[in-house]
């Protein structure tokens, strides 16, 4: 490892090593609100390096591209870890968090995402998964004294375990049928004959798998609610956008390579997206708890998003990380409210709960209804071009059956995500008073809400950066 | 100056809106005046259109803007296009009209919630100016559901006891169809793209030029019709009206009936008949099988109604088809007796629910049976529902009368002749279900003594009332005033129509084994 790749990972470094800063001196000096502010620096001063500080390598060590690709999520996420912890400064003091360590984890979850993006090879690819997905099981259960935090901390702790071992053997098996472990020589090495080798077929099959259960996506989603529901709310938010979100960044290189191979995964892929499209929504259609709700939603937004990545070519492509910003932001506005009204006996999750409340905080209960509203896909917000994207991505490459289903879909959706808005504003007998928000909820709020609104008129210097920084096919 | 007129008028109420916004919650009077001041503000920047000799001379499309607004890759564009004719051109007024009349009835029937109520009442105002003043599909789509989310929370917010069924079952009803449209409306555009037409983002003007096979016209159609049919509403989707109007609070119904349900008739003339006039040939029979289904249906539930603003609700249901009847003719008459009742609808239906927010304000219920011989005590309130109950009746010398009546006549005249004689019954039952409504709420003797000690309308009432009356007689009167500014307009659409319907004829063949792979 030369000066030259340090210098090109710096931004990562800088959340790892400022993590391990934090933790180390955390031990001797404990304090709460200090670390989480530093960690906040920190995490801006990553994305700041990562947009400015050009590299003069392409690649570090095989396993991470430095390419503008990787750049863009670098930032995305770093921007992330940032919002997460400045959302978490009131949650952590409520909650008796010991600082340094809660900022310590989020950080590190931070740079396992940015690596997991600019996985280059299928090795960087479980380095960076594995990365966040530790550091998540300690986080999923940081709330120790709620039974609630622990059942969500062990259920991700078993099911991760599993997807990372059909992932080892996954890997193990394409690296076998190709003899590379590097991108895309590694998916081109699975051609003979223009068709897949069976052992890579195989190592595919379990790919799918161990991706299935990292970004729930049926029928292996059946973790995603009660996890959702347990963990604290500003990590639900971390999980739900960049966890999801970096898996996704790190397959549309990986589809890319697969070029013309993605054919014979087909069938298999849009029986997943088909699956989470309808399951997805049955089950969030009966859901009276705003957190498994936004659960169970996530399940279909990821099958848009896997939709969007079956379309592939740049259209496709633009279309998913489109979707992906959008999608987490609105998701990180939503689960930011939640914790903005979180008190020491609790969160506010079910709708009982929330009756009225509109009457009571009507800036963040507004906030929320924008976030539920771009959700769905109502226009002017940020979520209906997102939609149109992959809807448009999929009708170009002739998914129409899939595209009709994701169509429904959303309009389904749009009851569910009405619901919450109903028992804000329209029901009466106003719920008792919950915690008063703080400016630095207000501004991650503010945030996001200007965002969902910004990219809902004018998506369009968004979508040319994204054509930009598009890998190269 | 005029050349963003349509922009400033358009954004004006969003502006207001922020200003709203930074008001305090509890200066509910504070509040509401400014609400007034911006909506008329918006009036007075909408007067020099109706002032505007252009519109007698020319049927284009006038004080044009444009600006590229979205381009996604290489492929979509979507532009901020935006301009009047003469059709358009009386639903904006119409718009801005209605608006500071909507504010004003507000003054006692709103209290709760205030400040949320102006601010959603000026972003649907954006939203619905928006709507009328688009010349690109893709705005119009994003003004259509601006319109939506407002009127969700109207209705859901501030009505009565039911709001939240009414609220979620018009917000289904209207998402449907607008998904269906969206669907259609991308569907132009690749079908635009692939011809090699010349486009211009997702401008209409390009796309009337198109020469659509009649086979693909039908769905498209279909498409926007059914989306268009859900708001006008035309039977048998009307269902979630009766439950809207009666749930919404005065002002909500007010706009709905007066504005919200023109959307619909809007998007026919507009975007569904000259975008697809082949498939519309063939549909016509049935469009105005339904608009006169709707029209006895309507007049016949009107009847049987309890409760005056249901009554109305049906009522518009009936009104809404001989708009739509008088459309279908495809002839001037009727085209402009359609465009004309449009006006008068949301005139005539805008008063008699201010009329029965009077009431509803005073007693608490909207129950016939509650109320008899009001005329005696309240005799200005007397005369101006008479008067109102004429113009929706379509007596001559009202405006009621000039629209049905030619509507009637330009369906006669057409092919629906049988439709229209029909459809005379409705007038008959429209008299019967009005003047039967008249009579028990405010003649005979006053046999509930909770109604001893109502009074008569206040000056803010009476002063919201008489611009309403004044255009019941001056289209009762003089409509020429009105349709010497529409009629450059109508003759274009129907040439346009008529030349299209040739050209596809002609050219079906050719121009669908001509697909060109667009990069």
């Amino acid at each position: 490892m030369t000066l030259s790749d340090l210098h090109a990972l710096l931004p990562q470094l800088i959340l790892a090593l400022g993590a391990t800063g934090i933790l180390m001196v955390g031990a001797w000096w404990p304090s709460r609100a200090p670390w989480v502010l530093t960690g906040v620096a920190l995490s801006f001063c990553a994305a700041i390096s990562a947009g400015i500080v050009l590299p003069t390598v392409t690649e570090v060590g095989g396993m991470f591209g430095v390419t503008p690709y990787a750049r863009f999520f670098t930032i995305l996420w770093s921007i992330l870890t940032g919002l997460t912890l400045l959302l978490s400064l009131r949650y952590a003091k409520v909650h008796r968090f010991a600082g340094a360590e809660y900022t310590a984890l989020v950080l590190f979850a931070g740079a396992g995402m940015s690596l997991l993006s600019a996985a280059s090879s299928l090795v960087g690819l479980f380095l960076g998964l594995e990365t966040f997905t530790l550091v998540l099981y300690i986080l999923i259960a940081f709330n120790r004294g709620e039974a609630i935090g622990a059942e969500a901390g062990l259920k991700y702790l078993v099911m991760g375990a599993v997807a990372t071992g059909f992932l080892a053997f996954g890997i193990a098996l394409i690296y076998a049928s190709s003899g590379s472990f590097h991108l895309p020589e590694a998916m081109h090495g699975l051609q003979i004959d223009g068709q897949m080798r069976p052992l890579g077929l195989l190592g595919w099959a379990m790919l799918l798998v161990a991706i299935g259960f990292k970004v729930s996506l049926v029928p292996f989603h059946l973790w995603t609610p009660d996890v959702y529901q347990g963990a604290p709310a500003p990590v639900t938010g971390l999980l739900a956008t960049g966890a999801k979100g970096a898996m996704f960044a790190a397959l549309i290189p990986l589809f890319a390579a697969l070029g013309t191979l993605t054919l014979e995964l087909n069938a298999v892929l849009a029986a997943l997206a088909m699956l989470s499209m309808v399951g997805g929504t049955l089950a969030a259609l009966p859901q009276r708890n705003l957190k498994r709700m936004l659960a169970y939603s996530s399940v279909v937004h990821m099958g848009y998003l896997l939709l969007g990545l079956m379309s592939g070519g740049p259209d496709g492509q633009r279309a998913v990380i489109f979707y992906l910003i959008v999608y987490g932001i609105a998701t990180l506005g939503a689960f930011g409210v939640i914790t903005s009204f979180a008190q020491a006996d609790g969160e506010p999750q079910d709708y009982e709960t929330f009756r009225g409340l509109g009457y009571r905080h009507p800036r963040r209960c507004s906030a929320l209804s924008a976030f539920l509203l771009s959700l769905a896909g109502i226009p002017p917000l940020a979520g209906f071009f997102g939609k149109f994207g992959i809807f448009h991505a999929a009708l170009k490459s002739n998914h129409h059956l899939l595209a009709l289903v994701g169509i429904l879909a959303a309009l389904v959706s749009v009851s569910y995500y009405l619901r919450p808005i109903i028992v804000l504003f329209m029901q009466e007998r106003p719920a008792q008073r919950l915690r008063p928000g703080c400016t630095h909820e207000f501004a991650v709020l503010t945030v996001c809400f200007s965002l969902v609104l910004y990219l809902g008129l004018y998506p369009g210097p968004l979508l040319e950066l994204i054509s930009q920084i598009l890998p190269s096919p | 100056m005029a050349d963003n007129l349509l922009s400033l008028m358009t954004f004006f109420p969003l502006l207001g809106m922020l200003l709203i916004l930074v008001i305090p919650r509890d200066n509910g009077s504070l509040l509401k005046s400014a609400t007034l001041v911006v909506t008329l503000i918006t009036f007075v920047l909408s007067l020099p259109l109706a002032f505007d000799d252009v519109f007698t001379v020319s049927g284009g499309m006038h004080y044009r803007e444009f600006h590229e607004w979205i381009s996604i890759g290489n492929f979509f564009q979507m532009n901020y296009n935006v301009g009047v004719d003469g059709i358009s051109l009386w639903l904006v007024m119409l718009t801005t009209f209605i608006m500071p009349i909507a504010v004003l009835s507000t003054w006692n029937a709103v209290d709760k919630n205030i400040k949320g109520f102006m601010a959603l009442l000026l972003l649907l105002e954006t939203g619905m100016l928006g709507a009328f003043i688009s010349l690109d599909l893709f705005l119009f789509y994003i003004f259509w559901e601006l319109m939506l989310i407002p009127m969700y929370f109207l209705i859901g917010i501030w009505g009565g006891k039911n709001r939240i069924y009414a609220a979620v079952k018009f917000f289904i009803y209207t998402a449907v169809g607008s998904l269906l449209m969206l669907v259609a409306i991308i569907f132009v555009y690749y079908y635009a793209v692939q011809s090699g037409a010349p486009i211009n983002g997702f401008g209409i003007q390009e796309f009337y030029r198109l020469a659509i096979p009649s086979g693909a016209q039908y769905w498209l159609f279909l498409a926007f019709g059914f989306s268009f049919a859900i708001k006008v509403p035309m039977f048998p989707l009307h269902t979630w009206l009766p439950d809207a109007h009666t749930e919404a609070p005065t002002a909500g119904s007010v706009i709905l009936a007066a504005v919200l349900l023109k959307m619909g008739t809007y998007g026919y003339v507009r975007f569904a008949m000259p975008l697809f006039p082949d498939a519309l040939q063939t549909f016509i029979p049935l469009l105005a099988f339904l608009s006169v289904v709707g029209i006895v249906y309507g007049s016949l539930v009107a009847m049987m109604q309890e409760d005056v603003k249901k009554l109305v609700a049906y009522s518009s249901v009936a009104h809404l088809g001989f708009v739509m009847l008088g459309i279908f003719a495809m002839n001037m008459q009727g085209l402009a007796g359609g465009m004309i009742q449009m006006i008068n609808h949301g005139i005539s239906t805008g008063a008699l629910l201010l009329i029965v927010g009077f009431i509803y304000e005073r007693r608490h219920t909207r129950l016939i049976s509650e109320f008899g011989g009001l005329a005696h005590k309240m005799p200005i309130f007397a005369t101006i529902f008479l008067i109102i109950t004429f113009s929706s009746i379509g007596l001559p010398g009202t405006n009621g009368f000039v629209g049905e009546f030619l509507a009637l006549m330009g369906a006669f005249e057409s092919g629906l002749r049988w439709y229209a004689v029909v459809a005379t019954t409705g007038v008959i039952f429209a008299a019967v279900y009005m003047l039967w409504m008249y009579q028990r709420v405010m003649f005979g003797k006053m046999t509930n003594p909770a109604n001893e000690n109502l009074k008569d309308l206040s000056a803010r009432e009476i002063v919201l009332m008489v611009p309403l009356l004044v255009f019941v007689f001056w289209i009762g009167v003089y409509p020429n005033t009105f349709f010497e500014k529409m009629n450059p307009a109508m003759e274009q659409l129907l040439n346009q129509m008529e030349s299209k319907v040739a050209v596809v004829e002609q050219v079906e063949q050719p121009v669908v084994a001509q697909m060109v792979e667009y990069k």
